[in-house]
C-alpha cells in the first residue's frame, strides 16, 4: 500500500479499507481505519465552518455541512495551515449546481475569506500623518506619487449586496430590507487587531484596485473616474488615512518600498 | 521638484484639494484610535480574544471559551474592571490574567 492509496481512501468514504494495515491488539483495522477517515472529514468541515460562519448561517447547517464535505473530498487542504484552508472554497460554491438559487452564496464566502486573510495578513506600520501631509508642499509630484497600501486590504466587487447581506448577521441591518441583487462593493481590512468590513462605492474600490496594481496617484484617479466621472478620492484618501492602510509613499521611477 | 504631466486629466491641485481635505476627514479618528488602551482580561468572547491565549493556543482570536481568564482584549482604559466577567472572582475584568471560577 502506498502513502498515496492510503490517502485517497481517507476521502472516499466508498474506498475499502487499504490493505496491510495492522492493529496493536488485533481489532477490526477496517472498523479503525472508518473511524480516522470520519474524522479527518469532520475536522475539515469543522474548519470551513469556522472561516465561513455566514455561509453556513444562509444555507443552513446540514446543508453546510454536505457541500463542505463534498469540497473537502474534491480539494483536501495543500497547506499544514487550517487557516488557509478554503480558499477554493467560493469557487467551488460557484460551480456547485445545488445552490444555484443563492447566487450571492460565491462572494459572501469571498467577504469571509478575505476577513480570514485580513486576520492573517502581516502588521505594517502606517506612515506618519505628518509625512503625507507634507506631500502637500510639493503639489506637482502628486499625481506621480506612489501609495503603497496595507497588505489586509482588500476589494471585492460584487453584483449582489454582499456587505449588506454579510452585515445582516452581524446585527447591523435587517435581512428583510436587503435586496440581494444590489450591487455592492466590500473592502476588507485590518485596523490594529480588528478586522473590518464596510461597503464603498465602486469608482472607490477601482481606486484601490489602480493603486495595489502599482499605479500612481494621478492614474488610480483617472482609472476610478472612468467609470463615475463623479468620483472624488477624498473619502476613500480619508478612509487610507484615518484606518492606517497607508504603509508607504514612492515617487513614479521608484521601488515600492522594501516591504512590496 | 516639478514634473510634466500634460498627458494626465487629473490636475495636481485637484490632488492636492482631495488630500487636503482626506487628511481633516481623518484627523478626528486617528486621534480617537491613539486613545488609550489597557488589556483587559477574561471579558473577551472565545475566538475574539485580541492575543495571548495561554499553552496550547497563540494569539488573537484563538481563546476557546467566552471569559477565558487567560486571555485579553483591549478595552478603552478605565473600563476594564467596569466589564462585566462571569469567571472571574471580583465579577468584573481584570488587569491580570486569572484563574476562572466556575460561570
Amino acid at each position: 500500500m502506498s502513502v498515496a492509496t492510503f490517502a485517497a481512501a481517507l476521502l472516499n468514504p466508498a474506498a475499502p479499507c487499504p490493505s496491510g494495515l495492522v492493529t496493536w491488539n488485533g481489532s477490526d483495522a477496517a472498523q479503525r481505519f472508518g473511524v480516522y477517515r470520519n474524522n479527518v472529514t469532520v475536522s475539515l468541515i469543522e474548519a470551513l465552518a469556522d472561516s465561513f460562519p455566514i455561509v453556513q448561517q444562509l444555507v443552513g447547517d446540514a446543508f453546510f455541512r454536505a457541500m463542505a464535505g463534498e469540497f473537502a473530498r474534491q480539494s483536501p487542504p495543500t497547506s499544514p495551515v487550517l487557516a488557509w484552508y478554503g480558499d477554493a472554497f467560493a469557487d467551488f460554491v460557484a460551480a456547485f449546481p445545488p445552490v444555484a438559487g443563492v447566487p450571492y452564496l460565491a462572494d459572501v464566502a469571498r467577504l469571509e475569506y478575505a476577513r480570514v486573510l485580513a486576520f492573517h495578513a502581516a502588521d505594517a506600520d502606517p506612515v506618519p500623518v505628518a509625512e503625507i501631509a507634507a506631500c502637500l508642499n510639493d503639489a506637482d509630484a502628486l499625481p506621480a506619487l506612489r501609495l503603497q497600501l496595507h497588505p489586509s486590504l482588500q476589494v471585492i466587487d460584487s453584483p449582489f449586496a454582499i456587505t449588506s447581506l454579510w452585515g445582516a448577521h452581524q446585527g447591523s441591518g435587517d435581512l428583510a430590507d436587503i435586496d440581494p441583487a444590489q450591487p455592492e462593493c466590500a473592502l476588507v481590512l485590518r485596523h490594529g487587531l480588528s478586522v473590518e468590513v464596510m461597503a464603498v462605492p465602486a469608482a472607490a474600490g477601482r481606486f484601490i484596485d489602480a493603486l495595489q496594481a502599482g499605479a500612481s496617484l494621478g492614474d488610480a484617479v483617472q482609472q476610478a473616474s472612468d467609470g463615475d466621472t463623479h468620483f472624488d478620492p477624498t473619502p476613500v484618501l480619508g478612509l487610507l488615512i484615518s484606518r492606517e492602510l497607508l504603509i508607504g509613499l514612492g515617487r513614479k521611477n521608484q521601488q515600492q518600498g522594501e516591504k512590496s | 521638484m516639478s514634473q510634466n504631466n500634460t498627458s494626465r486629466h487629473v490636475s495636481a491641485a485637484a490632488l492636492a484639494l482631495a488630500l487636503g481635505a482626506a487628511l481633516t476627514v481623518a484627523a478626528s479618528p486617528v486621534m480617537a484610535a491613539d486613545a488609550a488602551k489597557e488589556k483587559c482580561y477574561g471579558v473577551a468572547m472565545k475566538g475574539k480574544n485580541d492575543c495571548k491565549a495561554g499553552a496550547g493556543t497563540s494569539c488573537a482570536g484563538t481563546s476557546v471559551r467566552d471569559y477565558q481568564g487567560n486571555a485579553w482584549n483591549y478595552v478603552p482604559a478605565g473600563t476594564c474592571e467596569k466589564t462585566a466577567s462571569p469567571t472571574s472572582a471580583t465579577g468584573m475584568g481584570q488587569l491580570k490574567e486569572f484563574k476562572e471560577k466556575k460561570a
